[in-house]
């Protein structure tokens, strides 16, 4: 490894020699690319000289930038795809010329994507596939998340909002490219790359200041990011300056959500247990509703409250809900000259949440400047963004599930009233778990500040115009400052009791990413070559601190010192240190066929240095045979053909840093004054943990027909993950809950699918269209200590079974009809029953643009199909009472049909005269059969809809004010049609990072509707 | 940017010293917690037992307490405990939902194996000693609840991943084995532990009679198996031999609780009153069965009221496993467990103060397992003087006195042993009493074993004689180990009997 370090270096220092030694004297032409329509710099335009073609082809820069030696009276040729050609004289003046391309048509087939450490490059040189998504299609449906914005509309991709334990306002995102590839279910995220750098996360990025984003599909295309890179990249461009004139926009986008899909509940019978009505009883299994007064809970001084008996026609649990509304306001400020350019943004994002009280805020400034100095070109991207989130934790709406058909949520707001029967001390039922959720949400508050600074320092030095040297350094903090406040309440009663606490946390996040990155390119013949070595550092370090006070004095100040009892609280330290050189080396010839070889060798902390250095190797090539073969090349029909494949292994280490120890704790109260108690970490620790490696290729055929208004690509992709490190659950009486290992294997067959089209182009109608479908089959192998591993409750591992699958338990069957046992219960089947995979094997979207003069309309289709999910909401609405088979045999003692008894001598016998109880526990026991809340996840929804106006010309043209306005109309989550089994709720809506699983936790999803406004002046 | 421009010319160094990037990875070593070399025994052995003895007192005693016939819930509790109260076993096997006796008493098993290995390395015989009398401690648990378990295969970490499972009874009987052993390490121990010794502050004598006393406790467990008889005499003998007899004290543990969350007496914490004084959910979702209630009423017994606060002037119970609402059962209509607040501020029966020590076996419980050995005819004494002293030690510990009076309670026809026909039922029945609140455990084993007291089954059970027998394989054994719990056949929590269960 050290031989490898000192070579690259003297190499780096040979070449750094020779540059300096053969620069010449010539005329020097300097200048920026940009789009003759938006005046947008173009990045990866080659410019070279016609009348000497070996004289190297320097390619524009991320500023659009590009520097070549030429001769007076010589002619200039830029090239960039999906653009015409573009030749210049050259004539001593050009020292800062600025070079208009205008867009060719055959955009669709050809198109420059944003390659590994974002470095632009022309489609048709890709072995491997990658897909690109602009802005304006990212934010058609107007959504706060970037990475929401690409649901469905890439093929191989599959994201799904989750809600996470405090992200009520501000949901997580699950990200899947082609596929599993870790049972570490944290360990399956793609890299993300803004602007070149690395960062560990990207929701707070504002979506109207990216340019555009790449998705580099699987390891093959991100291979230069080595392991980050294993789940493929997304690779974001943000905006920066146009040459000219200076723009401002502005735009505004508002929007309203309700809660929908919510599991049926039964509106027949109210609360009470056995069928008789009880007034402080928080189940359904009391009398049938029938419209009288009752009392409701006990008196309140000497009053006794009373309710109507009747359930609303309403669904009442929906009022328990707010209607959410989103307000995004954007300004931005773009400018440049040819030497420089800026960007400058700022967008507020205001969200309040459908659980009353639950309210984000997003506030950020984006400034992206570049300028150029002789040979010297800088860039300078800082993005700052205070997000605040105050949502309440878990626990109110659960009950929402639960309680009865009668209570009445809107009147439940008004529990600050000491004398109401809403007021947590008057609430009809003393149960904990069943507190009027409203008073809940009010008293359990969790408030982060958090501040995310993302900025990028890139140097780029031109040595002569076949080499030059990149410095980028990336520096990413996060600081938040978080804090959990529960309101005291005390009671006589002690369930009604709550504690006064608080927690006081504060997290810092820092990274360090610096690429040092040789560039050379040269052509010989009919040969172009490029050669890429780079060296990349990473730091990542975090810190976590919290103090927590359990028990506070007084209702109303929430501050450590007033509490009783001892401080608790704590700090944690991670640091991740890694160490990587790469290089890809890049051949063309006569610009159809190219070939990549790719290289990579990291270095990482969280290993033991015996171990802790793998290689990554990958070859691909591309072939564009229309180009080559004489006979398709001038056809019509088929005006563009390209085949490409690619192969790699890529190493990988998904552990945490300090796992290779057994740790020791105190826990269980712990020090006790000065008696110290350690005890070890339950997790074993595994010392000779190896690197996992990702083996895969795929294979893809591009085409265009019709001189390019159709284009389709079609790639299959295999990967085989083998070795995996993960953190295995072993039994128990191993005296570990779980060990780290390097084993289970996985493998991903990938078909996808894309289509694009644009069937009408003219002045007055455009219509574009794009289709995708993924097919992935995930399927687990090899798995450690045997043939299956539990993942996450009924989510498992199983060998030669699509992963993850879901097995539970069915009814005990006999010759298919179910066995009840003598008294008329059910009973569980002694084995579960494996149902089927859990993430949606079919994949398929659709997307549409049609505009008619300033009017358009555009909407995405998606459907997932083939996989199930099951929702824990289920059992508890049965064993409450307000499951709507609950009241199916109207409470009554019934025949079960198609049924077997179980005799004591183990026989069956037709079931014709013993009855179920249709009671309390006989549903119970029902709920409790798994598969009662299982159901098939297909679904097909109109995602995103979107209908605009734009103010015509005539009409702009005449004002002075404003160059662009447009108005327009969004929905998200218009409609869905699911399966006939799915009673649950929104398959697509995950918790956390499982999948197929529906928690009781769990918000139910949205759909919104609004408007925006956009102007531009 | 200042830090940016400070973080590059960082970069830089780094850089130029490329060739020392093994020091720049080098960052490895946890800054938070220490290894296992770092620690030494007395920084371990506290936390081993005061999760023993804790687990005693929470999860252990609701077991209990439910299943040995001396709780059930409150309207306010009627949907606490379910899995018990309804005899679910599926319930109580779930990981998540579940009760994880399993899972927490094999880690519990790892703590000590920890200390053990430790100890055989430092050749430090006292704590080798230590660990091994509570290992065997926690393995009778294991085989009360789950009959075949891994003993030899077990705590081998991924070594074994497939921990074979052990006939319970062989379980049994090498637990007694490794109490015979670490009483003898204790004995030649040199090196003595002091304070960490949180149950008997390093004293030989009382680990060498708490170690005999849990060895007479597993062997009168045995006592239905006819053909257990010779083996059973063999090992009584071994204790006679030993010669330090049985426990004089309560074998209690005190860390040094105190008055913050999480530092409290977990009898205190988890059944009566939080640091701020404010009662906790267990608090109004407990209460004493009318079952329990009668019988401390059909001998007078003097410690109801000491345990129990009276509604109204009186004591009122529920029913176990009642699943309806009735205001009669509402928490204010029936008793509640006594605790200072309710006793003047000062010490009550079971619930006595923040910083009560946890019992792990109690005087009065040594005291009736010789009292049931002397019936039995196993080892010599009066029965009568035994019996005597194990109800003097309930009365003693519950009134917080030295020698409270019972010469009247003695006298009463149901607790005289005396005019008892059958000695075995009167002693269990009055252990039962002595032992309720505070070892629940016992209750449900002397149950199971001998259907004393005969004290009635879930109001949800679907037939009078349905008993809970043991606890089902868990959930995370059927999902890492499943071919050994296929193996082992019926495990029914209704159906399927542990070894030393002869009905």
């Amino acid at each position: 490894m050290k031989v490898f370090y000192l070579k690259s270096c003297l190499s780096f220092v040979a070449m750094l020699c020779v540059g300096i030694t053969f620069a010449q004297q010539h005329v020097t032409v300097r200048g920026r690319i940009t789009d003759g329509e938006s005046g947008a710099p173009l990045e990866g335009a080659s410019v070279k000289i016609k009348e000497n073609p070996r004289s190297g082809t320097p390619v524009s820069g991320s500023t659009g930038g590009f520097l070549i030696r030429a001769h007076q009276g010589q002619i200039l040729q830029v090239n960039m795809l999906g653009y015409a050609n573009k030749e210049i004289p050259i004539d001593g003046q050009n020292h800062d010329v600025v070079i208009k391309l205008d867009r060719s048509v055959n955009e669709l087939t050809e198109v420059v994507v944003t390659g590994a450490l974002g470095i632009k490059r022309s489609s048709r040189e890709l072995g491997t596939s990658a897909q690109s998504v602009n802005n304006e299609e990212l934010n058609l449906g107007k959504v706060v998340n970037p990475l929401l914005a690409l649901s469905s509309k890439v093929a191989g991709l599959r994201i799904n909002a989750t809600d996470q334990t405090t992200g009520k306002t501000d949901p997580g995102i699950q990200i899947r490219m082609r596929g599993t590839r870790s049972l570490n279910r944290s360990k399956n995220d793609p890299i993300y790359v803004v602007d070149g750098v690395p960062l560990p996360n990207i929701t707070r990025i504002n979506p109207n200041d990216i340019a555009d984003i790449t998705v580099l599909k699987g390891a093959n295309a991100a291979a230069l990011y080595g392991s980050e890179g294993v789940n493929g990249a997304i690779m974001i461009t943000t905006k920066s300056g146009k040459t000219g004139a200076g723009e401002v926009n502005f735009s505004n986008s508002t929007t309203f959500a309700n809660v929908f899909l919510l599991p049926p509940a039964q509106k027949a019978f109210g609360q009470g247990q056995n069928g008789v009505y009880s007034a402080v009883s928080a189940e359904s299994w009391g009398d049938r509703f029938n419209g009288e007064m009752r009392d409701f809970g006990l008196p309140i001084n000497g009053i006794q409250p009373t309710k109507l008996y009747a359930a609303p026609a309403r669904d009442n649990r929906l009022d328990f809900f707010d209607t959410g509304v989103t307000v995004q306001n954007d300004l931005s400020f773009s400018g440049g000259d040819a030497k420089s350019s800026y960007f400058l943004s700022l967008q507020d994002v205001r969200l309040k949440g459908v659980i009353p009280h639950d309210k984000s805020s997003r506030t950020g400034v984006r400034f992206n400047g570049t300028r150029s100095f002789d040979k010297l070109t800088t860039s300078f991207n800082a993005n700052y963004v205070l997000f605040k989130n105050n949502t309440t934790s878990d626990g109110p709406w659960l009950s929402v599930y639960t309680q009865p058909a009668n209570i009445d949520y809107n009147e439940a707001r008004e529990w600050e009233d000491p004398s109401s029967p809403n007021h947590p001390l008057n609430w009809y039922n003393p149960v904990a778990g069943t507190r009027n959720p409203i008073f809940m949400a009010n008293n359990n508050r969790n408030t982060a500040n958090q501040h995310t600074l993302n900025s990028k320092l890139e140097f780029t030095y031109d040595f002569t115009d076949w080499f030059s040297v990149t410095n980028r350094t990336g520096y990413y903090l996060q600081a938040e400052a978080g804090r959990v406040t529960n309101k005291k309440l005390v009671s006589n009663i002690a369930t009604r009791n709550i504690n006064g606490t608080l927690n006081d946390s504060g997290r810092d996040f820092t990274r360090l990413n610096n690429d040092f990155m040789l560039n050379f390119r040269k052509e010989f013949g009919e040969f172009t070559t490029r050669l890429l070595l780079g060296h990349n550092i990473r730091m990542d370090d975090a810190k976590l601190i919290n103090v927590q006070a359990n028990n506070l004095l007084f209702e109303d100040i929430f501050n450590q010192g007033s509490r009783t009892g001892e401080l608790s609280g704590g700090s944690t330290i991670t640091q991740y240190r890694s160490l990587s050189t790469y290089g890809e080396f890049t051949m063309g010839y006569r610009n159809y066929l190219f070939l990549t070889l790719v290289g990579r060798n990291d270095r990482v902390s969280t290993l033991d240095p015996s171990n802790n250095s793998y290689f990554t190797p990958g070859v691909s090539a591309s072939f564009v045979f229309t180009d080559a073969i004489a006979g398709p090349k001038n056809s019509k029909m088929l005006n563009y053909g390209r085949i490409y494949g690619s192969y790699n292994r890529t190493g990988n280490v998904t552990l945490d840093p300090y796992r290779l120890n057994l740790t020791y704790s105190q826990t269980n109260g712990f020090p006790y004054g000065s008696l110290v108690g350690f005890t070890p970490s339950l997790i074993e620790p595994n010392s000779r943990l190896k690197p996992e490696f990702v083996t895969s290729y795929e294979g893809g055929l591009q085409l265009g027909f019709l001189d390019s208004r159709l284009n389709a690509d079609i790639t299959y992709a295999y990967s085989d993950s083998d070795g995996q490190i993960f953190n295995a659950g072993i039994s128990r009486a191993t005296g570990f809950n779980s060990t780290y290992v390097n084993a289970g294997r996985m493998i991903n067959n990938t078909l996808e699918v894309m289509l694009n089209g644009s069937a009408i182009r003219s002045q007055d109608i455009d219509l574009q269209f794009g289709i995708n479908f993924t097919f992935t089959d995930t399927k687990a192998k090899d798995l450690y200590a045997g043939n299956e591993f539990n993942i996450f409750r009924q989510a498992y591992a199983i060998k030669d079974e699509p992963y993850p699958t879901l097995r539970m338990t069915d009814f005990e069957r006999h010759e298919g009809k179910i066995v009840l046992d003598q008294s008329g219960n059910v009973l569980p089947s002694e084995e579960e029953v494996i149902l089927g995979t859990m993430v949606p094997p079919y994949l398929f979207g659709f997307n549409t643009q049609f505009r008619y003069k300033e009017f358009s309309i555009g909407f995405q289709v998606d459907s997932r199909l083939g996989s199930w999910m099951y929702s824990e909401v289920i059992p508890r609405m049965y064993s409450a009472g307000t499951h709507p088979e609950t009241v199916k045999y109207d409470r009554q003692p019934f025949l079960m049909p198609n049924t077997v008894i179980k005799q004591d001598d183990g026989t069956f016998t037709e079931n014709t005269n013993v009855l179920s109880q249709g009671d309390k526990d006989w549903w119970t026991k029902y709920g409790a059969i798994q598969t009662t809340t299982a159901a098939k996840a297909d679904y097909l929804k109109l995602r995103e809809l979107y209908i605009g106006y734009a103010l015509p010309n005539s009409v702009v043209q005449r004002q002075g004010v404003f160059k662009k306005a447009s108005i327009g109309l969004v929905g998200n989550n218009v409609f869905i049609i699911k399966h006939s089994s799915n009673q649950i709720g929104d398959p697509e809506a995950l918790y956390n990072q499982t999948d197929g699983y529906s928690s009781f936790r769990q918000i139910p999803t949205s759909r919104s509707f609004g408007f925006n406004i956009n102007m531009t002046f | 940017m200042r830090t940016i421009i400070f973080k590059i010319g960082l970069f830089a160094i780094v850089l130029t010293a490329a060739v020392s990037c093994n020091d720049f990875l080098d960052v490895n070593i946890d800054p938070n917690s220490p290894v296992k070399e770092n620690l030494s025994l007395h920084a371990k052995l506290p936390a081993a037992l005061v999760v023993s003895a804790h687990y005693e007192a929470t999860t252990l005693n609701q077991i209990g307490g439910m299943w040995g016939g001396y709780w059930g819930t409150s309207n306010e509790g009627v949907n606490a405990f379910t899995a018990l109260k309804m005899y679910n076993g599926p319930a109580i096997r779930d990981t998540r939902d579940g009760i994880a006796v399993w899972e927490s008493t094999y880690n519990n098993l790892l703590y000590y194996k920890e200390i053990l290995d430790q100890a055989n390395a430092e050749d430090a015989r006292f704590y080798a000693g230590i660990a091994k009398i509570m290992m065997a401690h926690h393995y009778f648990t294991l085989v009360d609840f789950y009959n075949n378990v891994p003993f030899d295969d077990a705590l081998k970490g991924s070594a074994v991943l497939h921990p074979r499972y052990e006939a319970g009874q062989d379980v049994y009987q090498k637990s007694i084995q490794l109490i015979n052993d670490g009483i003898e390490d204790v004995k030649v121990a040199s090196l003595l532990p002091t304070t960490d010794d949180v149950l008997f502050r390093g004293d030989k004598v009382k680990w060498a009679r708490f170690g005999n006393t849990l060895k007479l406790r597993a062997l009168l467990r045995q006592s239905e198996i006819a053909a257990q008889s010779s083996y059973i005499a063999d090992e009584v003998s071994k204790i006679v031999q030993e010669g330090s007899g049985f426990i004089l004290e309560d074998a209690q543990v005190n860390p040094g609780y105190l008055n913050t969350v999480g530092k409290m007496n977990p009898m205190y914490e988890t059944y009566y009153r939080n640091n701020a004084g404010v009662a906790v959910a267990n608090y109004a979702n407990i209460r004493p069965t009318n079952y329990l209630i009668s019988m401390y009423k059909e001998r007078n017994d003097p410690r109801l009221a000491q345990i129990y606060t009276a509604v109204d002037g009186d004591f009122k119970g529920v029913i176990f496993g009642n699943n309806t609402i009735d205001n009669a059962y509402a928490a204010q209509n029936t008793s509640a467990l006594k605790g200072p607040v309710e006793n003047a501020n000062s010490a009550a029966g079971v619930i006595k103060s923040f910083s009560q020590a946890t019992v792990m076996i109690s005087l009065s419980e040594a005291n009736f397992l010789q009292a049931e050995a002397i019936a039995r005819g196993w080892i010599s004494g009066s029965l009568e003087q035994v019996y005597r002293s194990a109800v003097q030690a309930s009365f003693n510990y519950l009134f917080n006195v030295s020698n409270y009076n019972i010469d009247t309670y003695l006298t009463d026809r149901n607790v005289d042993i005396n005019n008892a026909t059958n000695k075995i039922e009167r002693i269990i029945t009055q252990k039962w009493l002595a032992l309720a609140g505070i070892n629940n455990m016992q209750a449900w084993n002397d149950h199971r074993r001998l259907g004393y007291p005969a004290f009635p089954n879930s109001a949800t059970a679907t037939n009078p004689t349905t008993f809970p027998l043991r606890f089902m394989y868990p959930e995370t054994e059927l999902n890492t180990n499943n071919e050994m719990v296929v193996a082992q056949g019926d495990n029914s929590i209704l159906s399927s009997r542990v070894w030393w269960d002869a009905q």
